[in-house]
């Protein structure tokens, strides 16, 4: 074979590949197109149209009316921005903290505390999820966001990222630092923690995620409308309903998913990469 | 913190005596900076871990005060059919989704690996991942309108044109549990076939050249080298998937409602330990539950953990 005929056959299967792979993309995607266009069908706000169409017949915003006139969707996503600002402060603080420690500091029995750290990351939720609750009924803090932000502190993943990461950084600087008299919490603060933004943003992409699409411990955790999560809100709408209100739902669900679409469009090869990465390190 | 420690027993007392502290400021500091994870830990792990033990073993209160109920909670759990019959749900969607969910983001990997086009391999990680940043209650709030059960849902629609009769996705018991696992395929293709991506680009290329030398064709490539190469990777793929499959609540409880329905098909372990404690507040029964589940977990993840050690060894 000549290179020119090899080239040739690498550009028809590129072809060939990209032709296959588009016809994939199109099953991925076509459910969202469908959401979106019904969304608003203001035909289809009763029942799903027959035959079924993607370009709405009686095209309307009245059903995003209907959506935030049924569910109080602003609020629901604000609390839903509260809880994930509030794990991700909690839980970074957490893993940063243990991570540099276990990392640089070297102190007596690290090796225990990151062993003690990865044993526990195996146990699954379900499994805590009942005593965990029992004990928030205990403290009076069930239908507080105390009930999200604290549990955030055991983030063990994070500890092994944190720790991965700043094991890659010099020891040097702290070593320096120290012998020109800064403290420990110095060194942390003004050295470390700025060379840590990238591991930083990839916690926060990973936790803002599984936060802002969390069910299970919201629906067990919280029990007064006003304080539901938007997925919560969400799912309390279009759970055992009488008039299935297609449109009306599937606005309220594209509204649910403009936050982290709009995230992904803006940071899809971060996003991608973290996600790579956290699953390569596990 | 510094201990009176005189180490040196039955030494002449003209020698100086070195004290030595037990813990350095240093040591200080990192358990400071611990503080915050060992405290996640004991309270949010290790407590509840013991707490679910002593409950599960309690008549069915919901305190730790209550009387001791011996093993009757273990033993009501496991002769429950309804126990088993989430069990047999949740491994069957579980095999099923690890299964196909596995080898198709493999294939599907292989192929967005092999484009050259920089431009492209991007564009569909992006596309393929997409579902994934999808809450699951949105996924399982759109597939049960693209699933509709009469003739004017989307698929069966589609399916109309072929001359295929209306399949009653979420409302069939018989197919129930795989329209699940198509809606899971669905939303977890993109996260495997990312590793997988990730994985093919770490597989050194001189491998590959010395097999083209050889006369080797891009199958042959693919089975003996890449294949061998990612099988940690799969393995970790299938273990991951399976502990995911048997955590398995959200969908099944937003489809199918607390009974887990169609007639019970879609009842899982957890909407199970769900249902027990949670609507009939029998925090002894569900904890069992929860406890049997956990066994279930660890059995498989030390099998398929030993199936990866051994597969090395080859």
């Amino acid at each position: 074979m000549n290179k020119r005929s090899l080239n040739r056959s690498k550009v028809i299967s590129d072809w060939i590949l990209t032709s296959v792979l588009l016809i994939g993309s199109l099953v991925m995607v076509i459910p969202f197109i469908w959401m979106v266009f019904t969304s608003f069908d203001w035909a289809a706000r009763l029942k799903i149209p027959f035959p079924p169409r993607f370009w709405p017949e009686e095209f309307s915003i009245r059903t995003y009316q209907m959506a935030f006139t049924n569910i109080p969707m602003l609020k629901y996503m604000i609390n839903s921005l509260i809880v994930s600002v509030g794990v991700i402060l909690f839980s970074l603080t957490s893993a940063l903290l243990s991570g540099y420690a276990i990392s640089k500091l070297k102190f007596k029995g690290a090796n225990i505390v990151l062993l003690l750290a990865l044993s526990t990351m195996m146990i699954p939720f379900e499994m805590t999820m009942i005593p965990q609750y029992l004990m928030f009924a205990e403290f009076k803090l069930l239908d507080t966001y105390w009930a999200f932000f604290l549990p955030a502190l055991n983030y063990a993943f994070g500890t092994f990222l944190a720790k991965s990461f700043i094991d890659q950084l010099p020891g040097s600087l702290r070593e320096a630092a120290i012998i020109d008299g800064a403290s420990e919490f110095t060194v942390f603060i003004k050295i470390y923690l700025p060379l840590c933004i990238p591991i930083l943003a990839t916690m926060i992409i990973l936790q803002f995620l599984a936060v802002w699409n969390d069910l299970l411990w919201p629906l067990l955790a919280l029990k007064t409308p006003d304080k539901y999560t938007i997925q919560l809100g969400l799912a309390m709408f279009s759970y055992n309903k009488d008039l299935p209100l297609p449109s009306v739902i599937m606005a309220a669900t594209t509204v649910s998913l403009i936050p982290v679409i709009v995230l992904y469009l803006f940071l899809q090869r971060f996003i991608v990469e973290s996600i790579a990465l956290s699953g390569i390190k596990q | 913190m510094s201990t009176e420690l005189n180490t040196s027993v039955g030494t002449p007392t003209h020698t100086v005596v070195r004290r030595k502290k037990l813990f350095t400021r240093r040591d200080l500091t990192g358990y400071l900076f611990s503080a915050p994870l060992l405290i996640g830990i004991v309270v949010f792990s290790i407590y509840p871990m013991i707490g679910a033990l002593i409950l599960s073993f309690k008549k069915s209160s919901q305190s730790f005060i209550g009387e001791w109920a011996g093993l009757s909670n273990y033993q009501y759990v496991l002769t429950d059919s309804l126990f088993w019959q989430s069990i047999y749900n949740t491994f069957y969607m579980g095999i099923l989704s690890v299964i196909l969910g596995v080898s198709l983001s493999f294939i599907l990997a292989s192929l967005i690996h092999n484009i050259s086009w920089l431009k492209w391999r991007n564009f569909f990680k992006g596309v393929y991942f997409l579902p994934n940043v999808v809450s699951l209650v949105a996924t399982s709030i759109l597939f049960s309108f693209l699933f509709n059960p009469g003739s004017e849902g989307l698929l069966n629609y589609v399916f109309g044109i072929v001359g295929i009769e209306p399949i009653g996705w979420f409302t069939d018991p018989k197919y129930a549990r795989f329209s699940i696992v198509i809606m899971t395929l669905w939303g977890m293709l993109g996260y495997n076939t990312i590793i997988f991506i990730a994985a093919l680009t770490s597989v050194p290329k001189d491998l590959y050249e010395a097999a083209e030398v050889d006369g080797a064709n891009w199958l042959k490539k693919w089975f003996y080298i890449t294949v061998p190469y990612l099988k940690p990777i799969i393995i970790f793929m299938v273990i991951i998937g399976t502990i995911n499959a048997m955590k398995r609540f959200t969908d099944v409880w937003l489809i199918g409602g607390t009974a887990g329905n169609p007639a019970g098909s879609l009842m899982t372990a957890v909407l199970y330990i769900y249902r027990n404690g949670f609507l009939s507040s029998q925090m002894g029964i569900a904890t069992a539950a929860s406890y049997i589940l956990f066994f279930f977990i660890l059995v498989l993840t030390i099998v398929l953990q030993f199936t990866n050690r051994k597969s090395n060894f080859d």
